[in-house]
């Protein structure tokens, strides 16, 4: 029963169930602590250097290169809850390639989340709203003091912050006159190559001052010449920023939401650890709804995670640069890193479970070009993918195959691999 | 999209095949508090009503944003030709001494004269954005405010069928579409002729039985009060939903590989409205089939090329969609419309036109009771971009399928206010 809560534990606290670390732990408690050491080195970057020009800047295709380090740091990083957090943070802060194009731009923002994944929500959001993809995402190069763009000052609020129906139209159009000025210099794209001309290098963002709008805005009762940091200052003053993100972080572990009192109570932990995330985690970790067995297999798990999960099972199996067979398998479910489907993040819960989906988790087994040395005892091939005490109904279901490839086929698509 | 990210020279739909780990679902339902119990949101699905089973809406999105003054065209104001001096259709079809269609839609226009199609013009939304995602999402969602995460025809699934029938939606393409994302409802989507199979690696043995012996993961009797329950119920409907496929599309011909650059084809969009048309004439027809195939309307450049063959493509599809239920005796089962997330913008940019506002879409079949609805935006009094005030509210050009064709109350679907136009006999 133990190796079955560590796997539940490790399945909430990182991504994948790092079957060889179930091996070694014996206990939830030490599955949790090994699974918030953070003392381990963070990975190395990738070398993805900037374009030079536009035309190669567009090159998306060269997503593939980020996409294969993600999942590579996903699979082998042995700070945890790192992972966890940086997946959690880029579906909070949705940016899709989509629309963004640059896959040197996206990359760039999955380095800024990984800088404060575990860190200071404050200073993330600061530094993703000045982030530039996020700037072309959301539309806020085109948001000057003479022609507003709203859609970064609404999802900001509504998403990132405060929550829906705590703001009006006119604080909308406060904080979007509070964010207006912030450019990106893309070297060579027609309109915006004056950015230079402003002394903010190649694909960065920076201040335009005669496109802000420097006047007094009010903005949820509080009244100032506010600039993009002052407003978002003030939206994590609102009192429900903190339980709302606190909330979500629970609901990310936990599997389920905190009921009103848990998300005030996390909110003030955010609140008086200066932003901290890693406090609340460990508060979250240690409310008994963490590991209570209600806990267990309530959440449905992504495409991401049962990927990942496959990865680390047989990484012998996994040959250089492993995303473009596992990436056309992503696609096909919608479930693609740096393309989350729009901006409120990737779908969830029994959105995952229609029935295209459920097929085509078959097709994450293209990740192996050929079959892994599937383990002959159908429970240690279960354990190599973190499942313990699965039904008796799937372990005969799984029993029946004799080709060692088909029983892993199966137990992949199997209702408890598909929950966590 | 801002000026700053227009899909340029490349097209949105090459741009989405190309690459092999992007995924092809754009922006949907923006507002979606991602966290929100789920008992507040399951409350708020409509109840509707058991709809009209038996009838099919066929929805065909036209992506990138169709120039629908290159479409239905406005030859008889000499507006028209003053804002389009080299893009101007030459030589339209005309339908009433006032409009004409592009003369690639000669097919579309011999049904336009027996009374079979109607044309909406001037559908828009308030406020329009000139973006991609943020005007797809309103189509998508029918709420330009953006106050849900799901789409118009999810909540219609949501309301009618739920849960009870995984091909109650169908979406052909390569991922899910936005527009029928429901709370308490599935949809699925079918690449081709195919149907529900997986691509398992070439390792796996018979792969051609792995979803049958998948399906046995599912008991007799499934409960659904935990998780895995429901993922076993789930399991029971996707091995429903892969076998009446199976059954309803033997023998449908394979279909054509896109192009080396990834956009539509003609073959690939008559083959999709054919596989529609035979989802329509199976013995439990799908409520609502929605076909995103094609995606390749950004003319922003070579409009006078790309768009003819274009419109082409649509006159060829719905002519195929048509003769096959024809042909199955199932033409009055389904009605056809036209989506897409803008028109383009009256006046050139040089070689093609950029993204614009309101446009005319086609509602087609034998229940429809053909001729011209809404109102031609002025061309004389466009917006500050230069772009055409709408005329007709997206929402009542929802409203009017799913009350005169899909036979439910459309207010609680595109909320209250927005009176379906009466384009049924």
């Amino acid at each position: 029963m133990s190796k079955r809560d560590v796997a539940h534990v490790l399945r909430r606290l990182s991504i994948g169930v790092h079957p060889r670390l179930v091996a070694t732990l014996d206990s939830a408690d030490a599955a949790v602590a090994r699974a918030l050491d953070l003392s381990a080195p963070a990975p190395a970057p990738l070398d993805f250097p900037a374009p030079t020009d536009f035309a190669s800047a567009r090159e998306i295709r060269r997503i593939v290169e980020p996409v294969t380090w993600w999942l590579e740091q996903m699979r082998s990083n042995p700070r945890l809850i790192e992972e966890r957090l940086v997946w959690f943070w880029h579906d909070h802060f949705a940016t899709s390639l989509q629309k963004v194009r640059v896959p040197y731009l996206m990359y760039q923002q999955q380095l800024t989340i990984r800088k404060h994944a575990t860190g200071s929500f404050a200073e993330l959001l600061h530094a993703i709203a000045k982030d530039p993809a996020m700037l072309l995402f959301l539309d806020g190069v085109t948001n000057s003091a003479r022609k507003r763009n709203e859609n970064f000052g609404r999802e900001v609020m509504e998403l990132f912050t405060v929550g829906r129906g705590r703001y009006t139209q006119d604080d909308v159009v406060a904080a979007s006159r509070a964010f207006t000025g912030w450019v990106v210099d893309i070297p060579g794209r027609p309109g915006l190559e004056r950015a230079a001309a402003f002394g903010i290098p190649p694909w960065q963002s920076g201040l335009v001052p005669r496109r802000h709008d420097a006047g007094v805005k009010t903005l949820l009762g509080r009244t100032g010449a506010f600039d993009l940091d002052g407003a978002l200052d003030v939206l994590l003053d609102h009192p429900a920023t903190a339980p709302r993100i606190a909330a979500k972080l629970y609901t990310e572990l936990v599997g389920s939401a905190p009921d009103e009192r848990t998300a005030a109570r996390l909110g003030t932990t955010l609140r008086d650890h200066d932003w901290q995330v890693m406090p609340v985690v460990e508060t979250i970790v240690h409310d008994p709804a963490f590991t209570s067995p209600a806990a267990r297999g309530a959440r449905v798990r992504t495409p991401v995670e049962k990927l990942v999960g496959l990865m680390q099972a047989f990484p012998e199996s996994l040959p250089p640069g492993t995303a473009a067979a596992a990436g056309r398998a992503l696609r096909t479910i919608g479930y693609v890193p740096f393309v989350p489907p729009n901006v409120g993040g990737y779908p969830k819960g029994t959105r995952l479970l229609g029935p295209h989906q459920l097929v085509h988790a078959f097709d994450l087994l293209s990740v192996f070009p050929t079959a892994p040395n599937v383990p002959r005892r159908v429970d240690d091939l279960f354990a190599a993918l973190g499942l313990y005490g699965v039904s008796d109904r799937t372990h005969a279901v799984v029993s029946a195959e004799r080709d060692p490839g088909r029983r892993l086929a199966l137990a992949v698509a199997s209702p408890e691999y598909s929950v966590g | 999209m801002g000026k700053g990210v227009s899909a340029g020279p490349v097209s949105r739909r090459r741009f989405l095949a190309g690459i092999g780990a992007v995924a092809s679902v754009a922006v949907a339902g923006r507002a979606l508090d991602v966290w929100a119990p789920a008992r507040a949101t399951a409350a708020a699905a409509p109840k509707l009503g058991p709809g009209a089973p038996g009838r099919t809406l066929v929805v065909v999105e036209l992506g990138g944003g169709n120039d629908g003054l290159n479409t239905v065209v406005p030859y008889a104001d000499p507006l028209y030709a003053r804002l389009r001096p080299t893009l101007a259709v030459a030589d339209p079809v005309d339908l009433d001494g006032a409009i004409g269609l592009d003369p690639r839609l000669g097919k579309l226009a011999a049904r336009y004269r027996a009374g079979q199609v109607a044309i909406v013009e001037g559908i828009g939304y308030p406020d329009p954005d000139l973006s991609h995602f943020a005007s797809m999402a309103v189509w998508w969602s029918a709420d330009p405010e953006q106050r849900g995460s799901t789409g118009w025809l999810g909540r219609y699934l949501d309301g009618t069928v739920g849960f009870g029938d995984p091909l109650a939606g169908v979406v052909i393409g390569t991922g899910p579409s936005p527009a029928l994302l429901g709370e308490r409802s599935f949809s699925t989507t079918i690449a081709d002729g195919g149907g529900l199979q997986p691509r398992p690696p070439a390792w796996i043995d018979r792969p051609g039985d792995l979803v049958a012996a998948w399906s046995r993961f599912a008991p007799a009797r499934v409960s659904t009060r935990t998780l895995t329950g429901q993922v076993e119920r789930a399991i029971r409907l996707t091995d429903d939903a892969r076998a009446r496929l199976d059954r309803d599309l033997a023998g449908a011909a394979t279909p054509p590989a896109p192009a080396a650059d990834g956009r539509a084809t003609a073959e690939a969009v008559v083959s999709d409205l054919t596989l529609a048309a035979r989802l329509v004439a199976s013995p439990d027809p799908p409520r609502v089939v929605y076909v995103s195939t094609f995606g390749d309307f950004d003319t922003h450049q070579g409009e006078a090329q790309r768009h003819p063959a274009l419109v082409a493509q649509l006159d060829a599809a719905v002519d195929a969609f048509f003769t096959t239920l024809e042909s199955s005796g199932a033409a009055d089962r389904a009605v056809l419309m036209t989506t897409s997330e803008f028109g383009r913008r009256p006046a050139e940019n040089g070689s093609g036109t950029d993204h614009g506002t309101a446009a005319a879409h086609f509602v087609v079949g034998s229940s429809v009771k053909g001729g011209r609805y809404g109102e031609p935006p002025s061309l004389s009094a466009l917006d500050p971009n230069g772009n055409p005030t709408m005329t007709v509210d997206l929402r009542s050009y929802f409203a009017a399928v799913l009350e005169g064709w899909l036979g439910v109350d459309p207010e609680p679907v595109v909320g209250r206010g927005f009176a379906p136009i009466p384009l049924f006999r």
